[in-house]
This record gives structure tokens, C-alpha cells and sequence, in this order.
């Protein structure tokens, strides 16, 4: 009766939660105060699908979701992104009955990497995709091994792991287990021999701590890995991107299945590899995924494209505190050929809590946009002086650079007699800051 | 000049290598000739040919590595201190001159044994904040952040005072250690970027209180000091209500 009586309530307030506009945290929160171990008394589907990692894992669900649901199964997942053991509570007492059995076929998760040891305590994956481990919210999560750390608590023997073989930490976790499935990219023709970043991740070996080699990068440390000292190396790939053109926007997957992407870039890539390799794990078919994902326009508003006076622009939403965020979109406005300009507003550090860190400034790579391609580049935002002074240790000539704090100034910069193509690379913290001046 | 930026391919968290460039930049902005050399594990360092010497934070296991690869230069760095030369550890690096690390599990590592003080690292919470230090030899506090999972016992002569933030340990009010001219602190990230005046303090040190240094082009480093600053103090009011 008390399992009952807590989904009951947990869907009340979920119900009136939705009215009111408010987040999916809360019905999970009380949930679990009325009764400590509620999730273990559920009856789960089949598949219990859960992604982890630094970045994309938002992505990759919606994706997976997205192929899912169009060949016709029922998924049950977090769309609001609420990722820590409140939200996936709600989530699965939401899409349970009151007899408490979940109604889907799937149960796609979305976790947080530090808070997955207590959410998979009770739900317990039977496949488990982590996508990568990078410098990301070092304010609070000290750095990637402390995350590996953590991780490795959530991971149970039974669970499938699904790991990118492309990133030296996160192929560790498969390291003395059997049966992991690997998914990675080949040769591709946008590799190169020597490392494009500020700092190395993959400069020592994860298992053993001596000098590693890479007989390709991907982009940053991602990329084909030995160990000369213990062996330790990337895997072979069952799910592989096969080759891809960004200029035309096609990846190859498994040398046969082409996909058109909506969005050009490498990290779209891995994060639709990702769930072609569930789908396909789940039964669906290699032509179908592809078919499905072709031209797939993200919902998550990560990406918008506007327009400011006769202007036109897209805003890569990236995230503060991750420097291979900000290189992913850096990269992506600075092969535009068309010419362009590039702005970036760092306003507030993070919008859930208070920091005025910005020593992740100094590990993005910014040099990249020492082209042609880019014309001039407005820094704005309360830490523009930050940017400005980052912006010094590039190479990049000083007068192609333009400082405003104040991001309404900037905006009437933005919209005056120039006509280039507008970039604006920033944060969730900080975007309807400039996307509210647009109306 | 002779700058030394040791294991700087392995305690390079937090974008850490920039207080090296801070240094460059001031010095050929002065006039002042500087070399630099990166050196890691596996190479022979003679450390007293240094004129300044920057490790920064690394994850608790390449603190391990570098720990052991680092004994073979305890007498120089002992040396290289007690003879008055400058050096900046930040982060977990100035740890490992200590008496012992003792980590989550509770093994024990021999430091380097050059101070007296002993670490101790838990691995349930990351120990994080965003800091204000005040110093006796500026008259301005410096600004940055705190990233470790250790507290430390027994430093007799601390760096800084703790105006917000945290100290060598939870119920502690002080930060770091200061012996002549080393510089330990828990401060990571860029530094001597973000606090324009320590980085002339420093450089006056190595370079002689005569010599002359220009100091004109650090106008954004000096605004954007003076904006975190606000901000942290902002905070502190707000927090104490």
C-alpha cells in the first residue's frame, strides 16, 4: 500500500508541477522521503538504457528516444534533462502504473556522472552508455578521474557496457571485463597525427601512468591510443564512423549506413553514433537508424539559428567550464568559409550555482580562430576583461578583436554596416541574455 | 633569467601552464632576457641553475608518479629553498614537499620531507570554493579558487589568511606556506594572471626590487581582478546576511 500511495502522490505532483510550470525534481524528491527505497519496489521493462559522460548525454537520450519511438517502441525517459536520483525518480514512478510496473517497453536514463551510483543502486541498468570523460565543471567536479572514480560505483557486473573506445579513461572502465561493446571512429580524413588543443588528457596512460602515443587524434585527446609500456590501447569498434565529409555533411557509419547531418560537427557525430549503436543493440535496423536520423534537428535548443537586423546567425549553446565544449563550437565557426564573425558572452560562470572561476578560459583553443575565416570577434559579458586578457596570449591580430561588456552594447555593435555571418558561442547561464535583445 | 616549468605535461589541471606564460610575458615586456624549459618525468633537472621554479595540480594518482620521480631532487629543492630563490607551487603540487601524503584508503606516502607538515586526502567530497586571501606583504587580497580533496596538518608559517574560502583545514583560518621565498598554496588555475599584483611581487622578488618592470599593459588583468573581486565580496556579504 506505501508503494501505492508514494506513486499516487509522486504523479500528483508531477501533474500539478507541469501546470505550474515547475521543474521534475521535486515529485521524485518527496517520493523518496515517503518511501527510501521505492524504485527497488517497481517492476522494470527489459531495457534499461542509461547514458553517462561529460558531454552530449542529453543528445544522445533524445536521439535514442527519437529512433526509438519512431519504430514504434515505448520510451519512457527524462526529456526535461533533470538527471540526478530525484528526477529519474519521477521519471519512473510517472511512466509506472499504480500497481507499480512501468508501462514501457524502454526506460531510457539520462544520468548525472557523479549521482549514477545512487540512482543505479535501485535501477540497475542492463545497458549502460558512457559517452566521455573530459575537464568539465571542475568547480565542482575536481577533474576527470574523480569522475572515473565516482563512476565506477555505478557500474554493476551484469550491466552491458557500451563504451567509447575513442577515449583513453572512459575505455578503462572496460578494462579485465568481458563482453563490452565498443563504439569509435576510424580513419577519418579530419584527423590529424599531432594533438589541436591547449592540454593533453591522454598524455599518460590511465592504467599504468607512463608517456602514452597516439597513432591519430580525433579532435583533442580522442583518438587511437597505445600504450608502449603495459599495452593498454584503444579496442576494435563493432559500432564505427566509417568517414565523414563536414563540408557536405554526411557521416558513414559501419561503411554502409550514410547519414545527412543536420549539424556539422564531430561531436554530433559520436553522439549519433552512440544511438545508432543502442537502436541497433535494441533490433532496429542499421538502414532505418539512418533513415531516422538523417537531417534529425535537435529539440533541446542547443542549437538556434537568428537573425539581427539584415544579420544572420546561429548561437552554439556550449558549456562554461568545459573547454572541449567551447573548442567543438570554436571549431565549427571557424571552418566556416563563408567568413564570419564570432562573439562570445561569458556573463555568469554557471546558472545553478555561484563561481567566479575562469581559470577554464585557459583551456580552450582559442587559437583556432586565428583564420581567415574569422573576421573580427566581440568578447561581452561581465568577464570580458577575462576574455580580453585570454584573447592576448593567442596570436590572433588585436584589432580583429572587439571588447564590450555591457551585451546590449555589443548587440548594437553586432547590428551596424557589417554583414558577415554571426557566430555566438556561450552558455545556458548566459544565452537569453542576448537572445531577449533580438524581438 | 631561467624559468622552470617542471611536469608541466602531467600537473596541468585548470589551465595552469598560463602562470608560466604571465611570467614570460612580464619579463619580455621589461626588457628582461628569460628562458624557459618544460621538463617532466624521466628527465634529469638541475634545479639550482633555475632562477624560478612553477609546478601546478594534478589528479591525485599523477601526484603518485610525480611524487616518486621528484625524490631525486629533495637535497636541490631543500637547497634551492633555504637559499632564498623563488618558487610557486599551486594546487596538490606543494603537498608532496611535505612529511607524508596519507590517501582515502589510508596508505601512506613519504613526501619529500622538506617541511614538516602531513596531508590527508578523503574521497567522499571534492573540496571546492571560490577564495579571498589576504596577504602581509600586498595590500590587496588575492582572488581565485580552491580544488583539492585534502587537508593538511602542522604548516607553521602560512601564506595567507582566509577571507573567504578555505584553509589548510576546515577549522583552519590559514592558507598555504610561506618558507623565504616558496610559495605553497591551494589557490589553482591561472594565478599570477589573475592577481596582477602578486605577479610583480614575485617578479620583483626574482628579479631584484631595482630592477625596473613594466607593469603598463596589465590593464585588463588589473579590471578583471577588480571584477572578481567585487563579486566574491558581493558574496561574502550576501552569505553572512
Amino acid at each position: 500500500m506505501k508503494a501505492f500511495f508514494t506513486i499516487l502522490i509522486c504523479k500528483l505532483l508531477r501533474f500539478v508541477g507541469k501546470l505550474v510550470g515547475k521543474g521534475s525534481s521535486l515529485p521524485g524528491k518527496i517520493a523518496l522521503k515517503l518511501c527510501p527505497d521505492i524504485l527497488s519496489r517497481i517492476e522494470l521493462p527489459e531495457y534499461i538504457i542509461a547514458v553517462t559522460g561529460s558531454n552530449g548525454k542529453t543528445s544522445t537520450v533524445e536521439m535514442i528516444a527519437h529512433i526509438l519511438t519512431e519504430n514504434g517502441k515505448k520510451v519512457a525517459w527524462n526529456k526535461e534533462g533533470s538527471n540526478q536520483i530525484e528526477g529519474v525518480t519521477t521519471l519512473v514512478l510517472g511512466s509506472a502504473t499504480l500497481s507499480g510496473k512501468v508501462k514501457s517497453d524502454i526506460l531510457l536514463i539520462e544520468s548525472d556522472e557523479r549521482f549514477a551510483r545512487y540512482t543505479f543502486k535501485y535501477i540497475k541498468p542492463t545497458h549502460y552508455v558512457i559517452t566521455n570523460l573530459y575537464r568539465d565543471q571542475l568547480t565542482r567536479n575536481g577533474h576527470p578521474e574523480w569522475v572515473y572514480d565516482a563512476l565506477k560505483d555505478s557500474i554493476y557486473p551484469e550491466t552491458q557496457l557500451i563504451l567509447n573506445a575513442d577515449d583513453p579513461l572512459v575505455s578503462h572502465f572496460g578494462y579485465g571485463r568481458d563482453n563490452i561493446i565498443w563504439f569509435g571512429a576510424g580513419n577519418l580524413e579530419t584527423d590529424s597525427e599531432e594533438l589541436v588543443s591547449v592540454y593533453n588528457d591522454g598524455a599518460y596512460c590511465p592504467h599504468c601512468k607512463s608517456k602514452m602515443t597516439y597513432s591519430r587524434y580525433h579532435y583533442n585527446h580522442i583518438g587511437h591510443y597505445q600504450c608502449p609500456s603495459c599495452g593498454y590501447k584503444r579496442q576494435d569498434t563493432e559500432y564505427t564512423v566509417t568517414s565523414v565529409d563536414l563540408d557536405n555533411g554526411e557521416a558513414v557509419i559501419n561503411g554502409k549506413y550514410a547519414i545527412s547531418l543536420a549539424l556539422k560537427s564531430l561531436y554530433n557525430i559520436y553522439n549519433i553514433l552512440a544511438a545508432f549503436t543502442v537502436a541497433s543493440i535494441v533490433g532496429i535496423d542499421g538502414a532505418k537508424i539512418a533513415e531516422d536520423m538523417s537531417d534529425y534537428v535537435m529539440k533541446n535548443g542547443r542549437v538556434i539559428t537568428f537573425n539581427l537586423g539584415k544579420r544572420h546567425g546561429t548561437m552554439l549553446t556550449s558549456k562554461h567550464e568545459n573547454s572541449i565544449s567551447y573548442d567543438q563550437s570554436i571549431r565549427l565557426a571557424s571552418e566556416d568559409k563563408r567568413g564570419c564573425d564570432v562573439m562570445f558572452i561569458v556573463d555568469a560562470v554557471s546558472r545553478k550555482y555561484f563561481t567566479s572561476d575562469v581559470s577554464w578560459l585557459w583551456d580552450i583553443d582559442f587559437e583556432m580562430l586565428n583564420n581567415d575565416n574569422v573576421h573580427e570577434i566581440i568578447l561581452s559579458g561581465q568577464y570580458s576583461n577575462d576574455l580580453a586578457v585570454r584573447f592576448s596570449y593567442t596570436d590572433i591580430p588585436k584589432d580583429k578583436i572587439k571588447i564590450y561588456a555591457d551585451i546590449g552594447e555589443a548587440y548594437r555593435y553586432l547590428d551596424g554596416s557589417r554583414e558577415e555571418y554571426i557566430y555566438v558561442i556561450t552558455c545556458f547561464s548566459d544565452k537569453n541574455k542576448f537572445l531577449g535583445l533580438l524581438e | 633569467m631561467k624559468i622552470l616549468h617542471l611536469y608541466h605535461d602531467i600537473m596541468n589541471l585548470y589551465g595552469e601552464y598560463a602562470n608560466v606564460k604571465a611570467m614570460e610575458r612580464i619579463f619580455g615586456n621589461s626588457g628582461i632576457t628569460y628562458t624557459t624549459d618544460r621538463l617532466s618525468i624521466g628527465d634529469d633537472v638541475d634545479i639550482s641553475a633555475y632562477d624560478f621554479i612553477y609546478i601546478g595540480s594534478g589528479t591525485e594518482r599523477n601526484q603518485r608518479v610525480v611524487l616518486e620521480d621528484m625524490k631525486k631532487y629533495k637535497e636541490d629543492l631543500e637547497k634551492y629553498i633555504y637559499n632564498g630563490k623563488t618558487a610557486l607551487f599551486t594546487g596538490n603540487s606543494f603537498e608532496m614537499l611535505g612529511h607524508s601524503i596519507t590517501d582515502s584508503n589510508g596508505q601512506n606516502y613519504e613526501g619529500l620531507g622538506i617541511f614538516d607538515f602531513t596531508v590527508k586526502e578523503q574521497n567522499k567530497t571534492r573540496i571546492t570554493a571560490d577564495a579571498v586571501f589576504e596577504c602581509d606583504f600586498l595590500d590587496k587580497p588575492l582572488v581565485g579558487f580552491i580544488n583539492k580533496c585534502s587537508e593538511i596538518q602542522n604548516i607553521g608559517t602560512p601564506l595567507f589568511n582566509v577571507k573567504m574560502g578555505i584553509g589548510n583545514t576546515a577549522e583552519d583560518n590559514y592558507e598555504g606556506i610561506r618558507v623565504q621565498n616558496f610559495f605553497g598554496t591551494h589557490l589553482t588555475g591561472p594565478v599570477l594572471i589573475k592577481n596582477p599584483y602578486f605577479l610583480e611581487y614575485i617578479v620583483s622578488l626574482i628579479a631584484g626590487e631595482n630592477a625596473k618592470l613594466n607593469t603598463e599593459y596589465l590593464t585588463y588583468e588589473r579590471a578583471g581582478y577588480e571584477v572578481t573581486l567585487k563579486e566574491l565580496e558581493k558574496r561574502v556579504k550576501e552569505t553572512n546576511g
